[in-house]
């Protein structure tokens, strides 16, 4: 993939087996995202092909859509719509009878603990809760494929812990989960499969088992060490 | 009072920010619909005029404090007597204070303009007391209720259909066509070609809407659309069928066939810059699209085929259904190619 000059995402090639969640490492503009978009058919790779549960994501992006369930970077919900009237929209949309979406909105926002702020409209919900709700619609038409764009990202810690399990939940139903983050802690729980991107190359992929060390030091090792340069308008140093 | 004048200015600056989201008015077709009727029949503008006046002065009628988040004004260290002087500064950045004061001081002499501002302070202080009792977010919840809608793109539609109904040509056009209705029922010989006319510049007056049909789905709206399992066809005709609904309902008593085929010729056209084009818009404003060159080639060709359809024949319908397939056919089609 290419914007103008910038080549955002190059020579990336991995299979994830059905079942596993894979979360996606690397620091910001390393072509995550991009490579997201391109997987769920969200922009056209300039060459190259994506299967996604089977299925062509070039030439069947619609059959696609239909399979995966995708939390975007951006969330994608409708200010003036209440949580509970997002899930009644894009059930029948993805073939679910009203009533039987109403069931498993129902079960969803007990699950996720939006049960209280289930009339709130998108617009006056706290980030976790819009986070939550369009995970949520993601998971609704209980789709083979989740792609989750930076799930963990601005929320608080149960509300981590609560989209953390209840992924863990879903894996073992068997669906397969690839998530972007940025949360080392996190991935290191929940991750089975781990990939390193940088400057729009894969720089590691492997299953979670086959770390030798910590995460995070393999993580700052392929990425980039930490630097803090010193500032010295801010005084003599204390230690 | 330092703190208090800082709290004004910056609200002021607000007002005026607020204010230039009227602008939008200026690139409404009604706006084209109303500069014509000034140079062909100046006698008829007034009408026109206070209608959107009217509409104009609603959202303009907020309480200028409610800008500041409850929360946030709760926390500055002011004194009662720096948040009374607050209060009473802030309904000087009232844009309707503005405009109906010296209005009615110049129609009702000094002392009922004097009544009215003392009315209004004393709306102020009442709403000042209800909010502090009351904390919550400005701009609570506006929407329309309607019913659930059956099918698959019911609840898009729905949603199309609240939305729209949030933007103010929809009410310049329901007073228009109320304004027709009492007309037709009331009038003691009224003009039977008038209901055409009448017909058409109710379509006229929510045509720009049809330029920004995803005005107010951007930008975070637009990326559910993206992933939904939906043709561009399909997500252009869920918002087409919200557009029809209303224009059909507004034109229904007045002339609804020629209605309707000037509604499909605003969609047909208005795809181009609702899809090619899209323009944020917002809530409680007139629709802001452009008059040239969408708003040229809504106007004249909606007007031309529904005086066809009134007058020459039905088919004229057909034809306008014709136009108006073609173009979502090819837009649907260049919304697939946007992802």
């Amino acid at each position: 993939m290419q914007f103008g000059e910038l080549v955002a995402v190059n020579q990336a090639s991995f299979e994830i087996p059905s079942g596993r969640i894979c979360a996606m490492l690397g620091p910001n503009g390393a072509g995550k995202s991009t490579l997201m978009k391109m997987l769920t058919g969200l922009l056209a790779p300039l060459s190259g092909e994506a299967f996604v549960a089977g299925l062509d994501v070039h030439r069947m992006p619609l059959e696609v859509r239909r399979v995966v369930g995708i939390l975007p970077e951006s969330l994608g919900l409708f200010d003036m719509l209440t949580v509970e009237e997002h899930l009644r929209l894009c059930g029948p949309i993805y073939g679910l009878t009203p009533a039987e979406t109403r069931r498993r909105a129902d079960q969803l926002l007990d699950a996720l603990g939006l049960e209280e702020g289930r009339h709130t409209p998108a617009g006056q919900c706290s980030h976790g809760m819009r986070k939550k709700t369009a995970l949520a619609l993601a998971l609704l038409h209980n789709p083979r494929v989740l792609f989750l764009d930076e799930p963990f990202e601005g929320i608080d810690p149960v509300t981590a812990q609560t989209i953390g399990e209840l992924l863990l939940m879903t894996a073992k139903h068997g669906v397969t989960i690839f998530l972007t983050s940025h949360i080392l802690s996190i991935v290191d729980r929940l991750a089975d499969w781990i990939i390193v991107l940088r400057n729009g190359h894969i720089v590691w992929q492997r299953p979670a088992s086959e770390l030798e060390g910590s995460l995070e030091d393999l993580y700052f090792d392929l990425v980039e060490p930490v630097r803090v340069p010193d500032l010295p308008w801010l005084g003599p140093s204390q230690s | 009072m330092a703190g208090p004048f800082a709290i004004l200015s910056a609200l002021a600056r607000s007002v005026w920010r607020d204010l230039r989201t009227f602008s939008s008015i200026s690139g409404n077709n009604i706006a084209l619909f109303v500069v014509i009727v000034m140079y062909q029949q100046p006698q008829s503008v007034a009408f026109f005029l206070m209608i959107l006046g009217v509409l104009l002065l609603g959202p303009l009628s907020g309480d200028p404090l409610r800008k500041v988040p409850p929360d946030r004004l709760a926390l500055w260290p002011l004194s009662m007597r720096q948040r009374v002087g607050l209060r009473l500064g802030s309904l000087a950045l009232s844009p309707v204070v503005w405009f109906a004061v010296p209005f009615f001081i110049w129609t009702g002499g000094a002392a009922f303009g004097l009544l009215l501002i003392g009315a209004a302070l004393l709306i102020q202080v009442a709403v000042g007391i209800w909010s502090h009792r009351r904390p919550g977010r400005p701009g609570a919840r506006l929407a329309v209720r309607l019913p659930e809608l059956p099918g698959r793109w019911g609840g898009l539609i729905q949603k199309n259909l609240r939305q729209m109904l949030t933007v103010l040509d929809c009410y310049a056009a329901l007073a228009l066509a109320l304004g027709g209705t009492l007309y037709r029922v009331f009038g003691a010989r009224p003009d039977p070609d008038a209901f055409l006319i009448l017909a058409l510049v109710v379509v006229i007056a929510v045509s720009t809407y049809g330029q920004c049909l995803f005005g107010l789905d951007l930008p975070w709206g637009i990326a559910r659309y993206r992933v939904l399992p939906l043709r561009g066809y399909e997500i252009l005709l869920a918002k087409d069928v919200a557009f029809l609904l209303v224009a059909a309902v507004l034109v229904a008593p007045l002339a609804l066939l020629p209605g309707l085929a000037g509604a499909l010729v605003a969609l047909a056209v208005g795809h181009h810059a609702s899809v090619l084009q899209p323009q944020r818009q917002a809530r409680w404003r007139f629709a802001g699209g452009a008059l040239w060159p969408s708003g040229f080639f809504q106007v004249f060709p909606l007007v031309a085929i529904g005086v066809a359809t009134g007058r020459a024949s039905t088919w004229y319908l057909g034809l306008a259904l014709a136009a108006y397939l073609v173009s979502l056919w090819y837009y649907g089609r260049e919304w697939d190619k946007g992802t």
